[in-house]
This record gives structure tokens, sequence and C-alpha cells, in this order.
């Protein structure tokens, strides 16, 4: 079994994965969009997407800081244009439709490439679930929303208007839509956060965050950012009928975007994914 | 122990023309690289006489200095590819196009 990382985390009783960076990249990669026959058929939003590296985040002004419990971390990269997205993703199936949970130590920056503060040139960063049990395709959507158009926002967001779906090539087989686009995201009850940034371009500050869902019912359980905790009840995932080749899926995503024409970063240290096998026992027995 | 390895796709069905920079890439972790770009055909046909690209290193991922070694890819060849070692922290191509466009995915294979 995978060690937890030290620090905050409080997993549930079950580890699906504690992803330690400073190990490799731990089964995260790219994301693309559906295609068939040609990389042409993949949706606009899908094209220019670049996989997950591993960041010692080293500064031009101090050198290394590393992360938050070790020297690596994961980073995700936008282009330095704004509305660029960055994306990671873990792709696993689950074995029990029951509580999960999501802790992760991160930060985010923009590229330190002007001698300025840059606070509002991260525009968001953000966690996705993608799920599938014998009735729906459920995605929930979170985002940190730091900033838009150059001005600070801070808000924790949700997304459950689902896009609409577009056939890609000509088989009849392949379908894709483009979930992660600045439209349709509505805030967070009392999501209002502000986070350390700290002084200038190049000092992080690392962050707490825990997300909670359950598969059985596919609700929000639970949304922590450092000290704040978030009410849920009033949050919803985005939902549409099953898809074909689909059963069982539990995806985990982090993406970043860009809220200037400046690179946006996002910085990971470590991903822990637990879950309590035991509900499903204790809900049929009680 | 198995040494660790990552390959990354760092430009996808990309066409370039003119002077092209990759975006930065962080290979600490890493002792050796290849860098290899594939020509992707395109509808039209369209093509170039060759590209050339240089391999690029930085101490923060802003500032770039060539490191040396180089690619050359003719408007005939589907792939080329350059070796790298002891990069330091941050890998990158810069280059250029002659006359004519590339559409091109470039990958870097990482090794530890």
């Amino acid at each position: 079994m995978t060690p937890i990382p030290g620090g905050p985390f409080r997993p549930l009783p079950d580890i699906i994965f504690a992803d330690d960076f400073d190990r490799g990249l731990e089964g995260w990669t790219g994301l693309i969009g559906n295609y068939e026959h040609s990389l042409d058929s993949v949706l606009p939003g899908f094209r220019d997407l670049r996989p997950p590296m591993l960041s010692n985040a080293t500064t031009w002004d101090t050198g290394t800081g590393g992360g938050a419990l070790g020297t690596y971390s994961m980073k995700l990269a936008t282009r330095a244009r704004r509305q660029s997205l960055a994306v990671g993703i873990k792709r696993l199936t689950f074995s029990q439709a029951c509580p999960i949970q999501v802790e992760t130590l991160f930060t985010f920056k923009p590229e330190a490439s002007e001698l300025r503060l840059s606070l509002a040139d991260v525009g968001a960063i953000g966690v996705i679930l993608d799920l599938q049990d014998d009735r729906c395709r459920v995605m929930p959507h979170l985002r940190y929303r730091n900033a838009v158009d150059g001005q600070l926002a801070g808000h924790w967001q949700f997304k459950h208007r689902a896009p609409s779906f577009r056939n890609i090539g000509d088989s009849g087989e392949t379908v894709s839509h483009f979930h992660l686009g600045p439209d349709s995201w509505d805030d967070v009850p009392n999501g209002q956060q502000q986070l350390c940034y700290n002084e200038i371009a190049t000092k992080q500050n690392w962050h707490y965050l825990r997300v909670g869902f359950d598969l059985a019912s596919m609700s929000f359980t639970a949304l922590q950012c450092n000290d704040r905790h978030f009410d849920v009840a009033g949050l919803q995932p985005m939902t549409m009928p099953a898809m074909p080749n689909l059963w069982c899926m539990l995806n985990l995503v982090l993406f970043a975007e860009a809220s200037a024409d400046r690179r946006a970063f996002l910085y990971v240290d470590s991903v822990v994914m637990s879950a309590d096998f035991g509900a499903v026992q204790r809900r049929d027995d009680p | 122990m198995m040494r660790r390895s990552a390959t990354a796709v760092i430009e996808r069905d990309t066409t370039w023309s003119g002077p092209f920079a990759t975006e930065p890439w962080e290979a600490a972790w890493a002792g050796e690289a290849i860098f290899f770009v594939r020509q992707l055909s395109t509808e039209d046909g369209a093509s170039c006489d060759w590209l050339t690209a240089r391999v690029q290193i930085s101490p923060d991922g802003i500032r770039w200095v060539d490191e040396g070694h180089e690619l050359i890819l003719r408007g005939d060849q589907e792939m080329a590819f350059v070796r790298v070692g002891q990069f330091g922290g941050w890998l990158r191509l810069a280059g250029d196009v002659r006359d004519g466009s590339a559409r091109v995915i470039v990958y870097l294979s990482l090794k530890e």
C-alpha cells in the first residue's frame, strides 16, 4: 500500500491512491479530446493542451523552491495566452459506489517573467471528477476563480449545466463535448475565499484542498480549502445519460486557466484519493 | 532500481512557419532527453523545404541559451531527433521553418 504523505491529509479509511510526485508522475497524463481518423476532428478547446511535468519550482531570483513535502511537484502549465488551459488527468474505475474523498496540497503562480506582483494573472484552478454508474455519467466540476480579465475574484464555483455533445468523425461511435470552457460556472454559496498568494510572483505558499463526493447518491459531501469549509448542499454535478464505454469510470482531473497573456502554473505536491468501502455495508445492514 | 521515464507530447498538431520555440519544459529530474519532431501530413500537401531546431537550456524557464545540439528535418522526411544530456532544469527547442510550413507533433522523451 502506498504510504500516505505527511501534512494535513485526513483520508477516509480505504486508500485508492496516494500520489507523491517525488516518485514520478504517478499515472497522471495529458487530456486529449476524442478523435476519428485525424487530429483535425478534435474539438478546438482540446487541441492545444500539454501533459503534466515534474517541477522543482525553480525561480530566477531564489533558485529551487521544491514541493510542500519534498523536491518535486506535478506542474500544469498554460500557454502565455489569456484563457489558455492546462489539464492533467488520472483514469481509474471504482469498485464500490461509496463516499470518496480527494485531498491535495497545491499552489498556483503566474510565470515570473515580469517584476511585478502578477496576482491576477492566474484565472482559475480547478478539480473535476468524471464518473459513470449504471444510469448516468456524472461530472462534478469545482474551480477557484482567482481572477477574470485582470481583476481579482477569489470565489469558488461549480458547473452543472452540460454543454451539448458533438459527433466526431463519421462512424457514429464517437462524440465529444468541451466542458472546460469559461461559460456556465455558478458561484458556490458563500464561496468567497482569499488565498495566501504572498508578496511577489516567486514566493509560493502551499494550500490544502479536500473534496468529498458520494458515488452512491452522486452528490457532493465536502469542499474544504485551508480553514474554510463550504456548504455543498446546493452544489450539483454535471449529469448526462450514461455512455457506451465508460462503466464505473473514476477519473480525476486538475486544471489551470490563464487570466492574462502570461503562463499560469498549477503545482500539485501530492494527491490522496480515499474511500469508505464500509459505508455500503452499513447502508445495507443498518 | 528501474529508471523512471516520461514522454511528453509538447506540441500536437501544431503548424509552424518561420521562427518557433516550444513551451518551456521542466526536466531537472531527468539525466537524458531526446526531442523527436514528426511531420504530419496535410490535406493540401503544404510542406516546407526544411526545418531546423536548436536545443536550448535555461536556469529559470524564462531566459534561454543554445545548448549546442540541433536537428534538421527536410520537407520530405517524416521525423528527426536530437539527443541531449547534462541540461540542468529546463529544455526547449527553438528554430526556424524555411520556405513553407510544417504541421508537427513534438515529443520530449526523458529518462532518469
